[in-house]
């Protein structure tokens, strides 16, 4: 899996010219994840494809793209996890590097780990 | 002030001189407005021509051309001439109106999504529904239109915006756009590659001709003693009368040419996309070649020919880059002389003086009598690649085809706008008269705004192109290609009071010519010429240069 994580402006027809550029490739997206972000009046784009060569296939015309502000791929160490457990004080939640929390759900008993997110 | 009249103005500052266009509905205001202006208005007879004639003017003048058209159907014709441009990186601002904001969604009378249509054939486009956005938007078009790699962009304006009341402040606000990033890390591998070279070899492209880096090429060229080729779209940016320079490559290109871009060990490639039309089958191209690919778009780099080593950056500034970086130059006789050697044996005569009219002496003709800075057009087909392959452009010649998306109709209104950017110059649009058929309707906007171009009609009663592919590879089993039903050229051209003359004989055509180039109003010359003569050499799709479709070509210096 590769992600591909877009900062763009945040308006009308930017998903549509976004996505046009996958569909031109040919590419079968497996996520997206998308809304405001922490910048006023613009939008972060998240999209997870099958391989390398598919995210670099692409990649130079998101960033061609005017209402894409920056795009990358987004390095693999900084996948990021999800996962929620059920520990002593109930329900919580584990967030890091996919492999801070695999070690973690390891530690604890594994059977208590409810779902685990692996996307972002 | 009110939209209408800002975006008068804005265009006004923009220096814009000449808008094609055709009004409507949604339009009023606007064209109110222009009523106060001082803009050439050119009214086309179908809005496709008035973005090709857009289009024309812009591949002359190197500046935006500006097309016009109303809401739903207006929109919805413009699309094929903004297509063209978008193929051809060429930079259009194409204007619509649309249905009020109110009501945009509702399927309103004449409402079409104009920005999802344009979305995929434009640069980037506009749909402006605050007027606030409008002044931005209306620069953002031009500026976007010329930075880094041309192109058209589209903006879709409803007509409560061109109501609205648009601030002074929106008006003076500055507007920027990203300039493209260049990447020139590649260099001195580049280099280094190129002066290791024992066959280097130069291939432009179309981004060499809205560069304008002709002249550094050839010099980098001289420089390498590397032959240069190009494509279809730089042909014309490179003088073809210079001894290294050896002609249009690709499916009809000239055999000196495949020859070097095929047999060279480096290539050294210049705001090209290595269409299949240029490669042939691209697994095959290639294979043992080197490439240093320099292209503005970094999106191209990598796109069709993969593994290379890329420079991002605009054509004039890499190659004067590389010109200051060269340290050796070695002097590659062999290779100089094997290409100087294949490009004399590759100029056949083809002063063919046999009835009926072959559509090559009619070409050669145009090639040695046209002045030095004539424009030639073409529309799509036989013409096309007879006109690419037999017109000679040196000197102030310019080719303006349409070469991505291959639009017939392109060729005439391409020919109306270059000859109102260029008015001191004759303009010929080699056409076919399927092609012209699509556009005959534009004689009126000739007649009407005096823009004596020179049609010079291949007739061969066919759509010559198609029905040679089914003549070659469908077992002559034509099926409509026929032109049946074509009307009268000559009185057609006539009925709209342009001049016309028919030419059925080889004799008759240096004549024709020389009348056509005098003539200070349109002009038609209908040359009946041979239809079951091909387009060849040629290379079938998705083949290699070696299973070559030879016809007349006398070419032996494949050595294979
Ligand atoms: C708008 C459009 N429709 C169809 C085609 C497909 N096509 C390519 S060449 C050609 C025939 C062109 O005929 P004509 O203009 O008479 O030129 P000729 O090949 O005979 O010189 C056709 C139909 C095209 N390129 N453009
Ligand atoms: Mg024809």
């Amino acid at each position: 899996m590769e992600v591909i994580m877009m900062l763009t402006y945040d308006q009308p027809g930017v998903m549509q010219r976004v996505m046009a550029e996958f569909t031109r490739k040919k590419i079968n997206v497996d996520t997206i994840v998308v809304g405001p972000c922490e910048m006023s009046e613009k939008s972060r784009i998240v999209i997870s494809v099958r391989d390398r060569e598919t995210a670099l296939g692409v990649i130079e015309h998101l960033r061609a793209l005017q209402e894409v502000i920056e795009a990358d791929i987004v390095d693999h160490r900084r996948h990021e996890a999800y996962a929620i457990m059920l520990s002593r004080d109930g329900v919580c939640r584990v967030t890091g590097t996919v492999e801070e929390v695999e070690s973690l759900i390891k530690k604890s008993q594994p059977e208590k780990y409810i779902e685990v997110v692996n996307a972002i | 002030m009110k939209g209408a009249r800002a975006v008068v103005e804005l265009l006004e500052k923009q220096n814009v001189e000449v808008l094609f266009g055709i009004p409507g509905g949604v339009l009023l205001p606007l064209y109110d407005s222009l009523v106060d202006s001082d803009m050439r208005h050119i009214l086309p007879r179908h809005e496709q021509c008035g973005a090709h004639m857009a289009d024309g003017y812009a591949r002359v003048s190197k500046r935006p051309g500006v097309c016009i058209a109303t809401s739903g159907p207006g929109a919805t014709n413009l699309v094929t001439g903004v297509a063209t441009a978008f193929m051809d990186s060429s930079p259009l601002v194409a204007l619509t109106g649309q249905v009020a904001t109110g009501v945009l969604g509702n399927d309103a009378f004449q409402e079409a999504d104009s920005f999802s249509l344009m979305m995929p054939i434009t640069k980037h486009n506009f749909r402006v529904t605050d007027p606030k956005t409008l002044p931005e938007a209306m620069k953002r078009a031009f500026l976007i239109a010329t930075t880094g790699r041309y192109g058209p962009v589209h903006v879709d304006l409803p007509i409560d915006i061109l109501q609205a009341e648009i601030a002074d402040t929106d008006m003076n606000k500055e507007v920027r756009v990203p300039k493209p990033r260049r990447n020139l890390a590649g260099l001195l591998d580049s280099i280094k590659l190129l002066e290791q070279a024992e066959r280097p070899t130069i291939l432009v492209g179309g981004g060499v001709s809205w560069s304008r880096a002709g002249p550094e090429i050839t010099r980098l060229a001289e420089l390498l003693t590397a032959p240069i080729v190009t494509t279809l779209m730089a042909k014309g940016s490179v003088p073809e009368n210079h001894p290294l320079v050896l002609g249009v490559c690709g499916m009809h290109g000239r055999q000196v040419a495949n020859y070097a871009l095929n047999n060279c060990d480096v290539l050294l490639a210049i705001g090209t996309r290595f269409s299949d039309r240029v490669t042939g089958r691209l697994s095959e191209f290639g294979a043992q070649t080197k490439v240093v690919h320099v292209d503005i778009d970094s999106s191209e780099i990598g796109k069709n020919v993969k593994g290379r080593v890329g420079l991002i950056g605009d054509a004039w500034t890499v190659v004067n880059a590389l010109i200051a970086g060269l340290q050796q130059r070695k002097k590659r006789a062999t290779w100089k002389s094997r290409i100087l050697e294949l490009n004399k044996e590759c100029s056949c005569d083809f002063n063919l003086e046999s009835n009926p009219i072959k559509p090559q002496k009619v070409i050669h003709e145009l090639s040695k009598l046209l002045p030095d800075d004539a424009i030639v057009t073409t529309e799509v087909g036989q013409n096309q690649m007879w006109a690419s392959h037999f017109f000679k452009c040196y000197g102030k010649r310019m080719f303006i085809t349409s070469g991505g998306l291959g639009t017939m109709g392109f060729g005439f209104p391409a020919a109306l706008g270059a000859k109102i950017a260029r008015p001191e110059s004759v303009v010929a649009d080699i056409a076919g008269d399927g092609s012209l058929q699509m556009v005959s309707q534009e004689f009126a906007t000739a007649m009407e705004n005096d823009i004596p171009v020179m049609i010079c009609l291949l007739n061969n009663g066919w759509l010559g192109m198609v029905k040679q592919w089914q003549k070659l590879f469908y077992d002559s089993r034509y099926n409509a290609t026929n032109l049946g039903g074509s009307p009268d050229f000559v009185k057609l051209a006539e009925a709209y009071g342009a001049q016309a003359i028919r030419v059925d004989k080889h004799s008759e055509v240096t004549d024709a010519i020389r009348s056509g180039i005098k003539s200070d109003v349109p002009i038609l010359l209908d040359f009946t010429i041979d239809p079951e003569e091909d387009v060849l050499p040629m290379t079938p799709p998705g083949k290699s240069a070696s299973d070559w479709i030879k016809g007349r070509c006398q070419w032996k210096g494949g050595g294979e």
